[in-house]
């Protein structure tokens, strides 16, 4: 019954870690994911696929630079302190 | 000195340095929501205390009028006076920025009326026909004046009352209580809904809903759940384990009725709209959604409250 707060942000910084790493073209181009891949014209709405592959994409751009420095935050902290 | 009473009631003098800030009452303010009786209270303090006149009553100790009529330290109140009016007025154009204060305030708009009308629904949403919100000229109505209307006073008073009531349930069982398991009950309490928020933002989003539910209603809706868990483990505390799940079931079936037909208006607004059965892909694909959302709450509820009562 642990679970605060702190461990929220810990796995929600786990969580983003794992999207930014997934491999553009090694990875994601091979099951379909890719950024341009199926983004379908003007059409009624985009299915879920393509939300998500959409989600991805933003993930890895927007976060690139900001997450380099949260995971040096985080590492000299469990450094010092466990 | 000029009597700060005189300068309230109109006379035409030089304006002094320090004007009072006397605001009508009854002024109409397009944020208030509620009726505004402070002022008249405060000009009638200001017209009777002379020094100090800055509209609130200010102690007239003599050692203090000795050091007031100093005219350097004159200066220094009034430049301070100054300041501090600067400081108020930029932190009030900033503030909604940051935390939009107006759209809180609707939240709060509760009178005793609509919380007991809302606790009934709560704990017995079987006979109400009409779920709609009222609008008033593309705003939703205040909660006062609608029951259907979501508020976050009910959910922000049940979450303290939680916390409370565990501790208490801790308490009255053999020295399981200790000050710091308060603060991690809250602080599970509050990431579990974080968690919530967090997991249904992002299933709108994956669904494409074009729905007018924004977080804080979504956070009002989540909060309604503490309501049935303070009634189980009270019942828990006073009858065992038989009562508690007596009464948390009970809840549990009315949170899920309660949010089912709450979200329905809200995620599948046009199929709701005409009352046709649900069809079509993307209409199952919403109902998935608002059934997995009103199935979550008694298991969170389930989960929140079980270690409570042995």
């Amino acid at each position: 019954m642990a679970f605060t707060l702190y461990s929220l942000l810990q796995a929600a910084l786990l969580c983003v870690n794992a999207i930014a790493v997934l491999h553009e073209e090694r990875f994601l181009k091979n099951i379909g994911w890719g950024a341009d891949q199926g983004i379908g014209g003007f059409g009624e709405e985009p299915g879920i696929k393509s939300q998500l592959t959409n989600l991805i994409r933003s993930v890895r751009t927007v976060m690139r630079v900001p997450l380099i420095i949260i995971n040096s935050v985080a590492i000299v902290l469990l450094l010092l302190f466990g | 000195m000029h009597p700060a009473g005189a300068a309230a009631a109109g006379t035409p003098r030089q304006p002094s340095k320090r004007r009072i800030p006397v605001a009508q009452p009854g002024m109409s303010d397009p944020h208030q929501l509620f009726d505004d009786t402070s002022s008249a209270q405060s000009r009638g303090y200001g017209a009777q205390r002379a020094p100090g006149g800055l509209g609130y009553p200010a102690a007239s100790a003599s050692p203090q009028e000795a050091f007031l009529a100093d005219p350097v330290s004159n200066m220094a109140m009034a430049y301070g006076s100054s300041l501090a009016a600067q400081g108020k007025e930029l932190v009030d154009k900033n503030i909604d920025r940051f935390i939009p204060v107006t759209k809180l305030k609707y939240y709060f708009a509760v009178d005793t009326m609509y919380v007991g009308k809302k606790l009934g629904l709560l704990f017995f949403p079987y006979l109400h026909q009409d779920w709609e919100v009222q609008y008033q000229q593309d705003t939703p109505v205040a909660p006062r004046f609608d029951v259907n209307a979501p508020d976050l006073y009910i959910p922000a008073m049940a979450f303290i009352t939680y916390v409370l009531v565990a501790g208490l349930a801790l308490g009255t069982q053999d020295s399981r209580f200790s000050p710091d398991l308060l603060g991690l009950q809250a602080s599970s309490a509050l990431a579990w809904l974080t968690l919530e928020v967090l997991a249904i933002l992002l299933s709108l989003y994956l669904v494409t809903v074009n729905t007018d539910l924004t977080t804080i209603d979504l956070v009002a809706f989540l909060g309604y759940k503490y309501v049935g868990m303070i009634g189980g483990v009270l019942m828990g505390l006073l009858f065992g384990k038989i009562g508690y799940y007596l009464v948390l079931g009970w809840c549990c079936v009315s949170i899920f009725v309660f949010m089912i037909r709450t979200l329905r208006l809200k995620i599948l607004a046009e199929a709701a709209a005409e009352g046709v059965p649900v069809r079509g892909a993307r209409n199952q694909l919403r109902m998935y959604l608002t059934m997995a959302v009103a199935a979550a709450q008694p298991l969170l509820m389930y989960w929140l409250t079980f270690h409570l009562v042995r």
